[in-house]
């Protein structure tokens, strides 16, 4: 097995426009309705005062083709009854189109959860009908305000940043992890690596491969969390042919497949407890069985086994067996999250911009203020995968060689300074805060309920009826 | 807990399979998971489930299986009480109302059961449209169950007995079914012939939603056989008829703009074949929701982007598809969204990519849907065992799906394997799995 390589470079996408400067009309397509009628009729009438250049679209497939076919920079919909599935529609069919258009949506009697629920996606407003003049003119100076972004020359990543194991980041947390990692490299102890997802866990256990013993043997990675519980034990131990139905042919484990090398065993912690007491039994006896097969095999590896999961809670929960912690734990390196590197943040996307300029065949040097603003305020759940996700499909859609705040997913920009509370005061009404607390745990639990309202504090069925009350 | 340790526990009943889907549309990705090393592999399998929240929505399925129990109970005995009454023309409809009940829930072999049924009756009169009515549905309902011989059977059957009664939308009808099932088994003339007939017969009745969708399936067949330039004239004539319905067949159109799509892709224009299948999606949306539909040109959309070598939105509008699907139930759709995954994940040599055509092997078996679908998983797997190691395994699967092409006697298909099974004897795949 492999970490996921790299990518081909992509068919070049058509040369999109020069951005737009602060001085230009605002260009926005408004859909659904009559031109001149209906809950946007106000709309032609303030169109000049505001500078904004209106285009009508009546229905759905023809504002794809106006959207398809130009640049806008915002895009006013009324949403029908199934408000939720049109928002998720639109916020996906404006994902990549030219010039990055920013959504608002109408509704009549727009609830919380449908605006927290916006926010989440990155519309820039939710807007109750009938449409106000200067809630239109607000969303507008926003819109124009984009404009302003000032270019920022990218760092360039030199070899002394990356570190000596080819890591991204000079932030003391960083350090830490490059002497201990330094330290363990040259031994064949077992190291069990912590952090959360996508603090770069395969690459730290990969470069301690190459500077170990057996670098000359091979890596093999086996992510636990993705296979199959069925397969598990065959995919690591192989099989006889004929073991169990599918087993079409004998199949050689990742222990095997490892020998004299490594064998990184990632989220390693969602493995069940009888497959846990056969990786013990390899550990110390240094022998496998193959699925169906009664010959014990001697294998030879170096074992590194990583986990996001808190390893001493889920032992005390008894779902994974102390002694194969001890086992793994002979050495422990802990990675730290992206939002606790500082700086590494401005490196590492230095690094994906020229990762990825090179890959879609484009020149990437800047990143404008605004962008970097977003980059910095924004939580990273994913860390440095999360990140170099954002990277990547920023170089998809980039134009000119500066990454700006239009080419960061939605998400990102839903936490724009100057989003404006929905109270007058500007600060939160107490409903409000708690609804968006509310949802704020329901998402961390991805929607479970029963977690939500234990982490809360309330019964259940008090969330239950304050999740109808508040439209979540 | 995690849908495939829930699904274990689950006895494989069909009174179940509606909890099976409600198990599988209510489960969620855990957002944490999402972004571990684990989650570009996540299947449905390793979503989360939460008991409490089954319990909640147990309502609504059981109160919408009751109703469609109450349907089928209601139509069959109005078709007694219409025996009784002499009146077995009305007992057939009643009959073949119930199959297009179990049809619209997905349930075809019941359905089909139904209209046999109805077929038993109808023969017996004198009237001969409740026959043809009931001949259509069988055919229609057999070729979605990949039964493709038995469906040209009845559609046969339907043609005589229309031109016997001088019935020409049944003609017509059973025409286009004739057309299908040809273009199913990859017998290109056979399917010419069928659609042109059907043409023939509508263009003298000026039915232009019946029109459009003749026009419609020989711009497909044009692509399928290369004639790219005759593709798109059919297809704009589709257009044409479509819209002169003033938005009434917007599904059609959708259609329309779908088959656009993978023609301009043919013709190598990726932008304006994104931009079709774009339209086609604001066409679905516009109209009763399809999902099913949705799903496809979501596919369609994702094969184009990973032609063109865009993985990351690719991958992306696969995930899109895969959500859809999970949560309107679209379990074909779900198999066809895991194994184009497994093939972004060969193109990528990402050997931990078999893991979504062990999903989608699964899927198909708990589906116990139409054989061709488990056949084009282990084609698409014999494939993916070529590129990412595992020759012995690659040849398996190649030969599983060959065996399968060949009971529906889709030879084109059975060709396709068998040079890829002759390439995995010339070249030795590098590495072993």
């Amino acid at each position: 097995m492999t970490t996921r390589p790299a990518q081909q470079p992509a068919t070049s996408p058509p040369a999109p426009p020069s951005p737009r400067s602060v001085t230009d009309a605002v260009r926005v397509l408004a859909v659904g309705g009559e031109s001149g009628s209906g809950p946007l009729q106000s709309l032609r009438q303030w169109a000049a005062d505001l500078g904004v250049e209106l285009e009508w679209a009546a229905d759905l497939p023809r504002a794809t083709r106006l959207l398809a076919g130009g640049r806008w920079d915002l895009v006013l919909t009324v949403l029908g009854e199934r408000s939720d599935e049109d928002l998720t529609w639109w916020v996906d069919a404006l994902r990549g189109a030219p010039g990055g258009p920013r959504l608002i949506a109408l509704a009549d009697r727009p609830s919380m959860g449908l605006a927290l629920r916006a926010e989440k996606l990155g519309v820039l407003d939710v807007l109750a009908l009938p449409l106000k003049r200067e809630a239109l003119a607000n969303a507008v100076s926003r819109v124009r305000s984009a404009a302003t972004e000032v270019a920022l020359p990218l760092p360039s990543v030199d070899p002394e940043a990356q570190g000596h194991y080819a890591l991204v980041g000079q932030s003391p947390a960083m350090l830490d992890v490059y002497k201990l990692m330094a330290r363990v490299a040259g031994s064949t102890a077992t190291v069990l690596i912590l952090g959360e997802s996508g603090t770069g866990k395969e690459v730290v256990a990969r470069t301690i491969h190459q500077h170990g013993p057996g670098s000359s043997g091979p890596f093999v990675a086996v992510n636990c969390a993705a296979i199959p519980e069925n397969l598990l034990e065959s995919e690591l131990f192989g099989h006889e042919k004929g073991a169990f139905t599918g087993a079409v042919a004998r199949k050689i484990g990742r222990f095997e497949q490892a020998g004299g090398g490594t064998l990184f065993l990632d989220e390693i912690a969602d493995m069940s407890l009888s497959l846990q007491a056969k990786i013990l039994r390899a550990v110390q006896e240094r022998e496998i069985e193959r699925v169906g097969g009664g010959e014990s095999i001697p294998v030879t590896v170096r074992l590194i086994a990583a986990t996001n999961r808190d390893l001493q809670n889920a032992i005390a929960q008894g779902r994974f067996r102390e002694d194969l912690y001890y086992r793994l734990a002979v050495v422990t390196i802990q990675l730290p999250r992206l939002v606790d590197r500082g700086d590494d943040l401005v490196l590492l996307v230095g690094h994906f911009a020229r990762q990825f300029g090179e890959r879609y065949r484009k020149k990437i040097e800047a990143l404008s203020d605004r962008a970097l603003e977003l980059l910095r305020n924004h939580q990273w759940v994913g860390n440095v995968r999360e990140l170099r996700n954002v990277i990547e499909r920023a170089a998809i859609v980039v134009s000119d060689g500066t990454l700006r705040s239009e080419h960061l997913p939605d998400e990102l920009r839903a936490h724009e300074p100057g989003v404006p509370e929905r109270s007058t005061s500007g600060l939160p009404t107490l409903a409000e805060a708690e609804a968006r607390h509310i949802a704020r745990v329901l998402s961390h639990t991805g929607g479970q309920i029963g977690a939500a309202a234990d982490i809360l504090g309330i019964h259940r069925n008090t969330l239950t009826r304050k999740m109808k009350e508040y439209g979540l | 807990m995690r849908v495939e340790q829930a699904l274990r526990l689950l006895p494989n009943l069909e009174a179940l399979l509606p909890l099976r889907g409600l198990l599988l549309s209510s489960a969620r990705p855990d957002e944490r998971v999402q972004w571990g090393s684990g989650g570009p592999y996540l299947t449905v399998g390793k979503r989360d489930v939460e008991p409490g929240e089954l319990a909640r929505s147990m309502g609504p399925v059981l109160s919408a299986l009751a109703q469609h129990i109450a349907a089928l109970y209601g139509a069959y005995v109005e078709a007694l009480e219409r025996q009784e009454r002499n009146d077995a023309s009305g007992a057939v409809g009643a009959l073949v109302g119930a199959g297009r009940l179990e049809e619209k829930v997905g349930r075809l072999s019941q359905a089909q059961a139904w209209y046999e049924v109805a077929l038993a009756l109808a023969e017996t009169l004198q009237d001969r449209r409740p026959e043809v009515e009931t001949l259509l549905a069988i055919g229609h309902v057999c070729l979605a169950l990949g039964q493709y011989a038995e469906g040209a059977r009845h559609y046969q059957r339907a043609l005589v007995l229309s031109e016997a009664e001088f019935n020409q939308a049944g003609a017509v009808d059973a025409s286009v079914g004739l057309g299908n099932a040809a273009f199913e088994r990859a017998e290109w003339p056979g399917a010419r012939a069928w659609y042109s007939r059907a043409l023939r017969l509508t263009e003298a009745g000026k039915d232009r939603r019946r029109l459009g969708l003749i026009e419609h399936r020989l711009g497909v067949l044009d692509r399928r056989q290369g004639d790219l330039a005759a593709a798109g004239d059919h297809l704009r004539r589709a257009r044409e008829c479509f819209e002169a319905l003033n938005g009434e067949a917007a599904l059609d159109m959708a259609r329309v703009l779908d088959s656009q799509g993978q023609l301009d892709a043919a013709l190598g224009r990726p932008g304006p074949a994104a931009g079709a299948f774009r339209e086609a999606l604001a066409w679905v949306r516009r109209d009763q929701h399809d999902p099913g539909l949705d799903v496809t040109i979501r596919l369609h959309l994702a094969e184009l982007l990973l032609e063109s070598g865009r993985w990351l939105e690719a991958e992306e509008e696969m995930r899109r598809a895969e959500q859809l699907a999970i949560t309107s139930n679209q379990t074909r759709g779900l198999v066809r969204i895991y194994t184009l995954l497994g093939t972004l994940r060969g193109r990528q040599s990402d050997e931990t990519g078999f893991v979504f055509f062990e999903q989608a092997i699964a899927l198909c078996r708990a589906l116990e849907g139409p054989p061709i679908d488990e056949a084009r998983v282990y084609q698409a797997y014999g494939l993916f065992r070529q590129i990412c190691g595992g020759p012995d395994e690659a040849r398996a699967y190649l030969e599983r799906a060959a065996e399968i092409f060949r009971s529906l006697g889709v030879d084109e298909e059975v060709e396709r394997v068998e040079a890829a099974l002759r390439n995995s004897r010339d070249v030795p795949a590098a590495g072993a799995g």
